[in-house]
């Protein structure tokens, strides 16, 4: 038995959340969804909340959740011999048939091969018996191609009613991924294998009604999606401590970094009446006191001062802190400022990207920079405490004169606006599908003398505060979401090796990485300068 | 704005012993706010469900908690029982009222 008061943080492994699943297992179609992060982080994630309650609307289906671990409960479990469970019957992992992995993450990729080992269930795709390993939020799979027995490349309330079907048809672990590999996407990589000998990428299938090209899925209309009201509702605080109302999928704009814009596309709003209607049943549902509206960009929502309007009164009856994460400047100043002082916002957060307007151009990110100065004064008059601003250096075509200007700004938007600055500061990642993915990433060197130069402009004071990712963690990411399957070589090893919790700073090694690559005679250079024309994710088509 | 206290008493016990005093506030908050009992709320920016505890309970301990909430009208016990009890979680009960 184990005693949940010995570890840190109890409450993590409870499963008694408000409107937690509370179904008997027998006779259904047992699914469990594994965050490969912490409670407190994967609690946070809307995705993980859609499937669950998509899933166990069905009755026929049991769906449950697991998390990866404390290290103290991780280390517990591995000396003791006891598998890792469900947080709601208490199963162990193997005891379903399926686990359904979020990989959103590149970092997470050693937290899901340890969370799989601490189930007891196998690392090898064959040693699984009936068991079948589903992933999603990857949008370069090959990585994990080795792990992992099916894909779904896209939003997965499009398919999960396919999804369902299948494992209602067919019972045998084979059969059901055959079915699967028929369906738009779903991607079974055992069906498929990559032959580069002759230059252009060969595609060799051995079976053969498995589908190419794959495509991403999406949903087509928000308002007949499904979307969870009977909002799980944890009894301990999380990471992004509130209830979220989606509002709007994808980004009309056209960053050329940006990845999300370009897998979320296209851009699709859910209408007012609905969100409306969401706000209402979460609020009566959950009882949450903060509700967020959440999208990549609230600004563009097309009727975003009507729709506030809508939801204000309701919320100022109840009491009930409305946010709006996504805003842009423009809005601050203008057409939304009315608003906002009746919004509870404690920040202002700026993806200014680059310091200097024609660096900003070329990456197609157009913020005026008098509209920021007006934007944080406004701010300031709205009872505003701090701003977030968002750099990326580490571009080719960035002049030195783009880095030096960072410091310089932070500083005076700190004296011009009198608000806390927290800036946090980022090496630019060619990632899969967006417009400069056919980008290399700079060298660890180049980037480590921008990011002195960077350093060296900033003036040293109390009331800004700087955060970079460290260099090597970037760069890792990187290789992580460009590579192809030859890399699962130099994950495996990076796992047995033991490094964990990646996504965390303090606890990212370096030297187990290099060595990692290493042991797989992969060149951590040649990954990043690797320019195409076919990239691993190439046999994926973007979606248009 | 009128406020009519409620003096009660909580139990916590099962499943409940693992969660904190601060997270028992954040549970207590929104079981209020579903029960739709008319809520007193403090005043200023970030409204919340006024609350007072008596006395806290260490994590992992069995036992009573008292505290006195606040409603914009008079309510009973038996009201607020009616109201509150199918809001709260497994192991944290509603045992009495503080005279």
């Amino acid at each position: 038995m184990i005693n949940l008061l010995d570890f840190q943080k109890p409450q993590r492994y409870i499963g008694n959340e408000g409107n937690v699943s509370r179904k008997s297992p027998q006779g259904k179609i047992r699914i469990c969804l594994s965050f490969p992060d912490l409670y407190e982080v994967g609690m946070s994630n809307l995705g993980l909340r859609v499937i669950y309650g998509f899933l166990n609307e069905h009755e026929d289906v049991a769906c449950e959740r697991v998390f990866m671990p404390g290290e103290d409960m991780a280390n517990f479990l591995k000396k003791s011999g006891e598998p890792l469970f469900s947080l709601e019957t208490k199963s162990p992992m193997q005891s379903f048939e399926v686990l359904g992995y979020h990989l959103g993450y590149e970092l997470n990729a050693i937290n899901f091969l340890h969370m799989l080992n601490l189930g007891k269930v196998s690392l090898c795709k064959e040693k699984r018996g009936n068991l079948i390993v589903l992933a999603g939020g990857i949008m370069n799979p090959e990585p994990l191609a080795e792990f992992v027995d099916v894909f779904y490349l896209g939003e997965f309330e499009a398919g999960a009613g396919f999804f369902l079907e299948i494992l209602r048809r067919h019972k045998a672990k084979n059969e059901r991924l055959k079915a699967l590999s028929q369906v738009p996407g779903f991607y079974v990589p055992e069906f498929y294998s990559f032959d580069r000998s002759r230059g252009a990428l060969n595609i060799v299938k051995s079976f053969s009604q498995a589908q190419y090209p794959l495509k991403r899925s999406h949903v087509r209309n928000l308002d007949s999606a499904y979307y969870p009201s009977r909002w799980l509702t944890p009894l301990t605080s999380i990471v992004h401590d509130r209830a979220q109302v989606e509002i709007a999928r994808g980004c009309p704009n056209s960053c050329n970094f940006c990845q999300a814009q370009a897998v979320y596309s296209p851009y699709r709003e859910r209408s007012m009446r609905r969100v409306k209607e969401l706000v209402t049943e979460i609020y009566k549902n959950s009882g949450y006191e903060n509700i967020s509206l959440l999208s990549l960009s609230a600004s563009d929502y097309s009727s975003i001062e009507n729709l506030i309007d809508e939801i204000y009164d309701f919320c100022k009856i109840n009491r009930i802190g409305l946010s709006l994460p996504s805003l842009r400047i423009d809005d601050i100043t203008g057409r939304l400022c009315k608003q906002l002082s009746l919004l509870k916002k404690t920040s202002l957060t700026v993806a200014l990207e680059a310091a200097r307007s024609p660096l900003r151009c070329l990456l197609n990110k157009n913020i005026a920079i008098d509209k920021l100065f007006n934007a944080a004064l406004t701010a300031r008059k709205l009872g505003m405490r701090h701003i977030k601003i968002y750099f990326m250096f580490g571009f080719e075509q960035e002049k030195e004169a783009d880095l030096r200007a960072i410091g310089g700004l932070i500083d005076k938007l700190r004296s011009v606006s009198k608000l806390n600055v927290y800036a946090s500061i980022n090496a630019f990642i060619p990632k899969p599908f967006s417009a400069w993915e056919k980008f290399s990433m700079q060298k660890k060197e180049i980037l480590e003398d921008k990011k002195r130069l960077i350093l060296e402009s900033v003036p040293h004071r109390k009331d800004f505060k700087i955060s970079f990712a460290p260099i090597e963690k970037s760069l890792i990411e990187a290789a992580i979401s460009r590579s192809g399957r030859s890399f699962s070589k130099v994950i495996y090893n990076a796992y047995v090796k033991g490094t964990r919790l990646n996504g965390y700073s303090e606890r990212f090694s370096w030297d187990i990485w290099q060595e990692s690559l290493d042991y797989a005679g992969l060149k951590l250079e040649d990954i990043l300068n690797y320019k195409g024309p076919e990239f691993p994710w190439s046999f994926i088509k973007k979606n248009l | 704005m009128e406020k009519y206290a409620l003096k009660v008493i909580f139990k916590k016990s099962g499943e409940m012993i693992y969660f904190s005093q601060l997270d028992l506030i954040h549970i207590l908050e929104r079981a209020l706010r579903r029960s739709g009992l008319p809520l007193y709320f403090t005043q200023g920016f970030s409204p919340r469900v006024k609350i007072s505890f008596y006395s806290g309970l260490k994590l992992g301990l069995e036992g009573d908690i008292q505290a006195q909430l606040y409603f914009r009208s008079q309510i009973s016990f038996l009201e607020f029982k009616t109201c509150l009890s199918k809001e709260l979680p497994a192991g944290l009960s509603l045992i009495g009222e503080m005279k």
